[in-house]
């Protein structure tokens, strides 16, 4: 023991000699047996004199077993009044407190010099307790927040839809005007797989935001092995402006009878195309008016009438019915469950988005072709992806908790209205008694709905800086092609499966 | 609406001839119409501010009014203005769009929001020359319908409108005025904003009165209609209308006392029926659309009195509770009404 402690009494003459005096006594004993043990217990008990040199004055120590080291020399020299210590050393060792035991093991390079402390420390009941109490409230506490979350983020994501959060809700207002068709269904005889393809070799090739780039355009049609006979093309608006070739896309566009949508840059060009008087449109330099609007007087020159009269046409929305192939040929829990690359529901092409639950022909056409997120609470777009007070959320986020809604059945009650014909069909609704629902569930008929709603998905584009975002009820197709990024064309065939291929673009801005 | 141009009176004189003098609006004498002296309070206003408000409100002119109109009065009186500015403005070929409030009330219901008591268009800086050098100190005539007499319309431009410099006293470029009520329309000019395109800014816009706007969020002007004349609306409206009132704005059916009715798309005064409190009132109205006053005016009971002589003051809806007391819809609410009405 005495020898387990020589190296660390440089300070200590004393101890030192001490050391020398036991060191000479232990020579002609068992020197084996003496040097095993204290190495045995140099590891254990060594104990830093400086930390404790009360310590340093004991001969003997409690070892590890309970018992004495057994110290080298001749028994008698080993006898000291050690008992009278021993018993307020081991005393000593009862008062000191788990923690102190532990402080006592911290110098550094003494983790593994002291592991009867930590062994105690796992031995003591009354820790073994706390720790299992701690646990047991982490855990309770782990598993309440984890059933709140969903509820609260569920909360979230209704507050928008009720009417009880706020006074009122977008679409109540009257709102911006749209000079065209703003709503136009695909005719029937495009529709894959309707009364005039009944082999269901039709297909729909959605392209994303084509901005000019018409070499783009025809490699994609190429890579799609594009079939004018049974292909229709429908790009998701802004099919001008930034890029090389406007006037040959819109060529190529009308060419091919493709069926765009109208994209924020068409918008800007046509009410140009109204407004400006002057006929010398070379004068708009960027000193009279901006650089993106002498863009746009240089495109302008540049189209023919045929061009104009060919995006006046383009709609603010397309409306493509369910594919009959699909609603006949697969249950639809399998096309919710598992296979989210097909489309099996109605879909509606617009260019930059849509606000859940509001009516389409409520919806303004300005956030239509230019929207990126919505207010949580009151449910207007913005153009921007998040506005100043920060409260919004990328609409196709929305748009997909909502039709995720509708596809499970989910009550949408207490949801907002927006014609009293709605509010008429929800009080005879309240009014209605159990009986009535007795009877209603009874025979199997459903629970008359305050308006029959079926989820929708949604193609668009606009957001080049999201790139392609697919998810089960929004397709955003914009990968940035004039920016350098891709050209994406969605294919849709007549089984409702969907199919994304992509060409490169060179960098034109 | 039959539009004449019936007389381009031009004055001279005053406003730019004498130097050492503050340009300021035409005088009283020479521009007065049926008053005999002048509500202006010109005193009050800094030296070299050019239009002068009346003095028992900010948004009529003294020289041409003497008091504030009734609510509804009000009412058709703005739509009238508004109706004769645009009108006149198309004749023309004057580019003039709406902003501010007035574009809010577009957004709503093609119509001006009734409890608004002034108006706000914009022109581009080549029609405020435009207007200046061929159409300042212009009166133009309107017949309309529903009143018996014509009424004059004053177009008069701020002599500072070509000073590009940020100018608190003379922010308003010019002012189209109802010269029967005083009411008008403050005509502000959408300029190049040379600070900021100096720091590199190209597209950025100002107006003297310290909005900024970028060039593609105006133009190119959108065709409307608003107050059944066609008008000019800036490109990005939602965006501009966001940006300077809120989503909230944009949204809620509660607003200044008035209640959207979507279906009608209509404002109402809030009224007892919207708290349902009606048989704790006299009467079961708002206090804005009253009984006329010519009939039985002075026998009428007294909360009927208190509630016109409230009217008078400014159109707001109010209610006179069963002990005599007067107060303002908006006090009663202690909290915001949840749902909608989508029947009145």
């Amino acid at each position: 023991m005495e020898k387990s402690r020589d190296g660390d009494n440089d300070e200590q003459p004393l101890g030192e000699l001490q050391a020398e005096l036991t060191a000479e006594l232990s020579k002609p004993l068992d020197w084996r047996a003496a040097a095993e043990e204290s190495k045995q217990h140099e590891k254990s008990n060594r104990i830093p004199a400086s930390v404790s040199p009360l310590r340093s004055e004991h001969t003997a120590w409690p070892s590890r077993h309970g018992g004495y080291v057994r110290q080298g020399g001749p028994l008698i020299d080993q006898v000291t009044n050690s008992w009278r210590t021993e018993e307020k050393a081991s005393a000593y060792y009862v008062s000191v407190t788990d923690e102190e035991q532990d402080l006592r093991c911290y110098g550094p390079g003494d983790e593994d010099t002291c592991p009867t402390g930590s062994r105690g420390l796992v031995r003591s009941r009354r820790f073994r307790g706390m720790i299992a109490v701690v646990l047991a409230i982490a855990l309770f506490a782990w598993y309440g927040w984890r059933c709140y979350l969903p509820l609260r983020r569920e909360w979230d994501d209704k507050l928008g839809f009720l009417p009880s959060s706020v006074n009122g809700t977008y679409g109540l207002a009257r709102g911006g005007d749209f000079d065209g068709t703003a709503i136009k269904w695909l005719h029937h005889s495009l529709v894959p797989g309707g009364k005039s393809d009944p082999e269901g070799k039709r297909r729909l090739i959605f392209v994303g935001d084509i901005h000019g780039c018409k070499d783009e355009l025809l490699h994609l049609l190429h890579k799609v092995s594009f079939n004018s006979e049974t292909d229709h093309l429908i790009p998701t608006g802004d099919v001008i402006s930034k890029g090389p070739d406007n006037a040959g896309v819109l060529d190529e566009l009308i060419r091919l009878n493709a069926e765009s949508v109208r994209g924020n840059h068409e918008d800007r060009i046509l009410a140009l195309a109204k407004t400006s008087s002057t006929p010398h449109l070379d004068s708009q330099t960027p000193a009279t008016t901006s650089k993106g609007s002498s863009k746009d007087h240089k495109l302008l020159t540049h189209l023919k009438p045929h061009h104009m009269r060919y995006l006046r046409s383009m709609p603010l929305m397309l409306r493509i019915p369910a594919l009959p192939y699909t609603s006949t040929s697969s249950p639809t829990w399998l096309s919710n469950s598992k296979h989210h690359d097909r489309i099996t529901e109605d879909i509606i092409v617009v260019h930059a988005g849509l606000v859940p639950h509001l009516p389409l022909p409520k919806q303004d056409p300005y956030f239509v072709m230019n929207m990126r997120s919505i207010d949580h609470i009151t449910h207007i777009p913005s153009a921007l992806r998040q506005t100043k007070k920060g409260k919004s959320k990328p609409w196709s986020k929305v748009w997909n908790w909502y039709n995720d809604r509708l596809a499970h059945g989910r009550s949408l009650k207490n949801f907002h209205l927006y014609t009293s014909e709605e509010h008429e069909a929800e009080q005879a609704e309240v009014q209605e008694s159990w009986v009535d629902r007795f009877w209603y569930f009874a025979l199997g008929r459903r629970q008359p709905r305050h308006r029959q709603e079926k989820p929708e998905v949604v193609v668009y584009g606009h957001d080049s800086k999201a790139g392609l975002q697919l998810r089960r009820w929004s397709k955003g197709l914009d990968s940035g092609c004039v920016g350098g990024g891709k050209l994406t064309a969605l294919v849709l065939d007549a089984r409702g499966r969907t199919e994304v291929v992509q060409v490169g673009c060179r960098d034109w801005k | 609406m039959r539009a004449e141009l019936l007389s381009c009176v031009l004055f001279f004189g005053c406003v730019l001839a004498l130097p050492g003098l503050w340009k300021r609006d035409a005088p009283f004498e020479e521009v007065k119409t049926r008053l005999d002296w002048n509500h202006q309070d010109a005193e009050h206003d800094e030296p070299d501010k050019y239009f002068h408000e009346a003095n028992f409100h900010p948004h009529y002119d003294g020289r041409f009014g003497d008091k504030k109109l009734k609510y509804e009065e009000r009412m058709s009186h703005l739509a009238a203005l508004i109706q004769t500015y645009l009108s006149s403005m198309n004749d023309v070929g004057a580019e003039t769009w709406i902003m501010h409030g007035t574009l809010l009330g577009w957004w709503w219901n093609r119509q001006i929001m009734p409890w608004d008591t002034d108006l706000d268009v914009m022109v581009s800086e080549a029609t405020i020359h435009y207007l200046a050098e061929y159409y300042n100190m212009t009166l133009h005539h309107y017949h309309l319908p529903g009143l018996e007499t014509g009424r004059d319309y004053l177009l008069e431009i701020n002599p500072h409108y070509s000073n590009d410099e940020i100018d608190g006293a003379n922010h308003i470029d010019a002012r189209w005025i109802d010269t029967e009520t005083g009411l008008f329309i403050d005509i502000t000019t959408l300029r190049r904003n040379k600070t900021a395109q100096s720091h590199g800014e190209a597209d950025a816009m100002m107006v003297k009165d310290k909005h900024h706007y970028m060039y593609d969020d105006i133009f190119p002007l959108r065709a409307s209609v608003f107050e059944g004349i066609p008008a000019k609306i800036p490109f990005a409206y939602a965006e501009l209308l966001i940006e300077e009132y809120g989503e909230l704005a944009l949204s809620s059916v509660f607003y200044q006392n008035h209640r959207f009715q979507p279906e009608k798309q209509e404002w109402k005064p809030l009224s007892c029926r919207d708290y349902g409190t009606c048989d704790q009132l006299h009467g079961s109205g708002n206090g804005v659309n009253l009984p006329a006053e010519s009939e039985e005016s002075s026998a009428a009971p007294g909360w009927l009195q208190k509630l016109r002589s409230a009217a008078r003051e400014d159109g707001l809806p109010r209610a006179v509770g069963l002990d005599g007391k007067l107060f303002e819809y908006s006090k009663l609410l202690t909290r915001p009404i949840r749902s909608l009405r989508w029947s009145n």
